[in-house]
């Protein structure tokens, strides 16, 4: 802590606690951050780990196309959410750790708004299990037959033909009874004779396991399935029923008729019951699928990604020796070049990494290595801006000023060039991440935060710390001026700064 | 400054790299990933590996299209296939995996990629867009924020040279991944895009870092010459700079005090990346090589592309202005 008293001799004693005293509070708030990390890293019980993404933690990845064609646009973002709901309940239900389901649109660059539903299973490598899966969720709907187009399509084919080879069963909707007939045929042959009426499983509130009564005509002891809509569902089916008294309701699990009773009579009652000749394991299942998940729209998978455990395990610890192995170079570097100023650009250096770290377990952040790349952009510019600094300190050290001096001006010196440069990286990175897929938002994130902390970390780090440092000229020698002077010189002729520095003087507050 | 003095000759190499990547890239094609494409990979690994040509008889069987198969190593080191296809529905891998997985000791499919042709167009589309965005703003904001340097050359010509020298080192490296495409079958993939994208933020930075330094020379080494002009009753002050030093001569100190710092910038980049590539794991490799190359071509762009390109520029308009001068003299 000797400040040479002849450079500056008016300075209080006060300045020169109050250097230290900002350098022991920046080093406290690191280290303890430091420390935050650690033991989010190595407790396995900690509360803010590091999110890992699939390509490094191993597991699957999958992407569904909705098929919002037949669906009012306006409803589609409800539609979606609704959707990822169901898909995030049933993705529950098989005990993935931190599973990930999100709706992706299409940009609107696109031509054509496509909706996505994007899973990812952390840990899952038996991506046919995981679609399996989802894919056994069954998509409710009920559709009113149409004897019109029967009648056209089955002008070959008698009706009767086709109910030969159906077997019958009985249904009840509500309190009506009726005997609905299923027919079993081809998907096309008998979803034509039906029409939509827009009442689909997303109208479902619950479902539940009943067994009928034996009333009404009914097997006794038949196993059923009973459903309530909510009240949207409810009006829509009341209506539905109201005006088609007589009609047949085809009711479709999958795209496939489970049955198709008559509407005795209008419902307003908000539920209704679905048979199909079930056996009871059937109709538990049915039940608990159609509860925890009947689609709102239909779905088909359109992207499959499976990165096995131990190749995204390998290509973290690959990454993690990368980055040791290339910071502990870029250290050694900055130290013999830069000497004494370079010492202090590799604490800032780790302070930058420790307040990432920080930042990625505390936002979080999901990392991948598309984010691990721009990690390591974000320090190389964080290392710039170091040595644009320094270079411009060295330029006033040797034309004569005193280090701390020379440190200020570099500082006001470089500025104009470190605000340009990570201007324009920051308005790239925040154009990328709005119209970057996933992968590349992702990259984008990382890259922006890194700008931000690495300008902190450069302007208010390093600077607080090289300011600290004993004030000595270069004509002073000595082993402090050695340490302070940098690096081979280029040319010992340095281009001929003009002595007048406009730039304010930014004196030690 | 000798980046100055041979100007000449260091644009004319620049533009020899310029002309041989663009015709490497013309030739050779770039070797566009599923993720462009759609399609699907799948990376098979084997304790004890089966030949090439039994792989490929067994995936024959199926019909998928144009399948490709190359011979790799998965991350642990072991013999693998990397299967090429189609995008392929559930049933169909399912059938897949079986059958290569069979095929050798230990078969077990480490890596499985399928990728619909919608979502690999749409991502193109977007790169296209992303990329025309960062430009489109690169130019403005650097027409922005070295408005006022004015003489001789407009604050517009240093932001378009910094696109002319961004795509310098953009070509360099997707030129370097065409050759690697046609010889060893790598992919461009959305890490390849990554890497662009990086260096052109790398890119931008280096040059930007030395047009600083002149705009700041600029502003040192020039006068203020004050007119009055009366105009329509009203008096206005037109202010002139003439600058005190040749403009060559000032871009050259820019660039010779900027040198230090280029340099030592790159080689810290340049080595965090052997780094990565010599440790890192294959999927950062093919992306630590082509940031090394975006790299190495920033540095060489950044001294001796964008300042004598700045300077051949203000020269052939000086020249221009004088010829016209010299017209009108004769009128």
């Amino acid at each position: 802590m000797s400040s040479t008293p002849e450079i500056n001799p008016t300075e209080p004693q006060s300045a020169s606690f109050l250097r230290w005293f900002r350098v022991v509070v920046i080093l406290s708030v690191v280290v303890w951050l430091g420390f935050g990390v650690y033991q989010n890293t190595t407790n396995p019980e900690a509360e803010r780990p590091f999110k890992l993404g699939l390509d490094l933690a191993g597991g699957s990845h999958l992407v569904y196309e909705a098929d919002t064609s037949g669906v009012d646009p306006l409803e589609v973002p409800e539609l979606m959410n609704a959707l990822r709901d169901v898909i995030e309940r049933r993705v529950n239900l098989f005990g993935v750790s931190e599973p990930i389901v999100q709706v992706e649109s299409s940009s609107f660059v696109s031509e054509n708004q496509i909706e996505r539903l994007v899973v990812e299973l952390p840990g899952v490598s038996d991506v046919a299990q995981a679609v399996a899966e989802i894919g056994r969720t069954p998509l409710l709907e009920f559709k009113l037959y149409s004897a019109e187009l029967d009648q056209q399509q089955a002008a070959n084919e008698s009706l009767n033909a086709l109910r030969e080879t159906a077997s019958s069963s009985g249904a009840v909707i509500g309190n009506v009874s009726i005997n609905g007939e299923a027919v079993v045929e081809t998907e096309e042959e008998i979803l034509s004779p039906f029409v939509d009426t827009g009442l689909t499983g997303r109208y479902l509130e619950t479902a539940a396991l009943e067994f009928a009564g034996g009333n009404s005509g009914q097997l006794s002891n038949e196993p059923l399935v009973s459903v309530r809509f909510t009240s949207e569902g409810a009006t829509l089916f009341a209506d539905i029923t109201r005006e088609n008294t007589g009609e047949q309701l085809g009711i479709f699990l999958d795209g496939e008729l489970l049955s198709a009773p008559v509407i005795n009579e209008a419902i307003t009652g908000g539920t209704a019951i679905i048979s199909g000749g079930f056996t009871p394991d059937e109709a538990r299942e049915l039940a608990r699928n159609l509860s925890f998940g009947a689609l709102p729209v239909p779905i088909t998978l359109q992207t499959t990604q499976t990165i096995g455990a131990s190749l995204g395990a390998e290509v973290l610890d690959h990454g993690i020796k990368a980055a040791i192995l290339g910071l502990s170079l870029v250290l050694t570097f900055m130290i013999l070049w830069y000497r004494l100023p370079g010492l202090v650009a590799g604490i800032s250096l780790l302070a930058y990494i420790t307040i990432m770290l920080t930042l990625f377990q505390l936002i979080p952040v999901t990392l991948t290595a598309a984010g691990l790349a721009g990690l390591i952009l974000s320090l190389g510019m964080a290392v710039d801006a170091n040595v644009l600094v320094f270079e411009r300190m060295k330029e006033e050290f040797r034309s004569g000023s005193s280090s701390r001096k020379a440190a200020e001006t570099g500082f006001t010196r470089a500025w104009s060039a470190i605000r340009d440069g990570n201007i324009t990286s920051l308005l790239s990175a925040i154009i990328l991440f709005w119209f970057g897929t996933s992968i590349v938002k992702g990259f984008a994130l990382v890259f922006g935060i890194g700008i931000i902390v690495s300008m902190f970390s450069a302007l208010v780090i390093t600077r607080t710390l090289l300011i600290a440092l004993p004030d000595v000229k270069l004509r002073d020698k000595g082993l402090l001026s050695e340490l302070l002077g940098s690096g081979i010189v280029f040319n010992r002729k340095l281009a001929t700064l003009p002595k007048d520095t406009t730039s304010p003087d930014v004196g030690p507050q | 400054m000798f980046a100055i003095i041979y100007k000449k000759i260091f644009l004319i190499i620049a533009a020899v790299i310029v002309t041989v990547c663009v015709a490497l890239i013309a030739w050779f094609g770039l070797n566009p990933g599923i993720d462009f494409t759609g399609g699907s990979l799948t990376e098979v690994s084997y304790d004890v590996a089966p030949d090439k040509e039994q792989v490929e008889e067994q995936v024959a069987t199926m019909d998928l299209g144009g399948v490709s198969i190359r011979v790799s190593l998965d991350d642990a080191g072991k013999d693998a296939y990397l299967i090429k296809t189609r995008d392929l529905k559930e049933a169909e891998r399912e059938i897949l995996a079986g059958m290569v997985t069979s095929l050798g000791e230990g078969g077990e499919i480490t890596r499985f990629t399928s990728i619909g042709p919608v979502i690999g167009q749409e991502l193109q589309d977007k790169a296209g867009w992303a990329v025309f965005g960062v430009v489109t703003i690169i130019i403005l904001y650097i027409a922005f924020a070295f408005a006022g340097i004015g003489t001789p050359v407009s604050s517009w010509m240093y932001g378009l040279v910094t696109i002319c020298v961004l795509i310098f080192d953009v070509l360099v490296p997707a030129a370097l991944m065409a050759v690697l495409g046609y010889f060893l079958g790598v992919e461009a993939d959305v890490l390849f895009v990554m890497a662009l994208l990086a260096v052109l933020g790398y890119s931008v930075n280096d040059t930007i870092v030395v047009f600083d330094r002149v705009r700041e020379n600029l502003k040192i080494n020039r006068v203020e010459i004050k007119k009055e002009k009366k105009e329509a009753g009203l008096m206005h002050e037109e202010i002139e700079y003439r600058l005190t030093k040749p403009y060559e001569e000032i871009v050259g100190s820019a660039v010779q005090q900027s040198l230090a710092r280029s340099i030592n910038t790159s080689v810290t980049t340049l080595v965090t990346l052997s780094a990565l590539y010599l440790l890192g794991g294959s999927v950062t490799q093919t992306f630590a090589l082509v940031l090394f190359a975006g790299v190495l071509a920033g540095t060489y762009s950044s001294i001796c592309v964008a300042s004598p390109m700045v300077v051949a520029y203000a020269q052939w308009k000086g020249k221009k202005e004088a010829a016209m001068d010299a017209a009108m003299g004769v009128k």
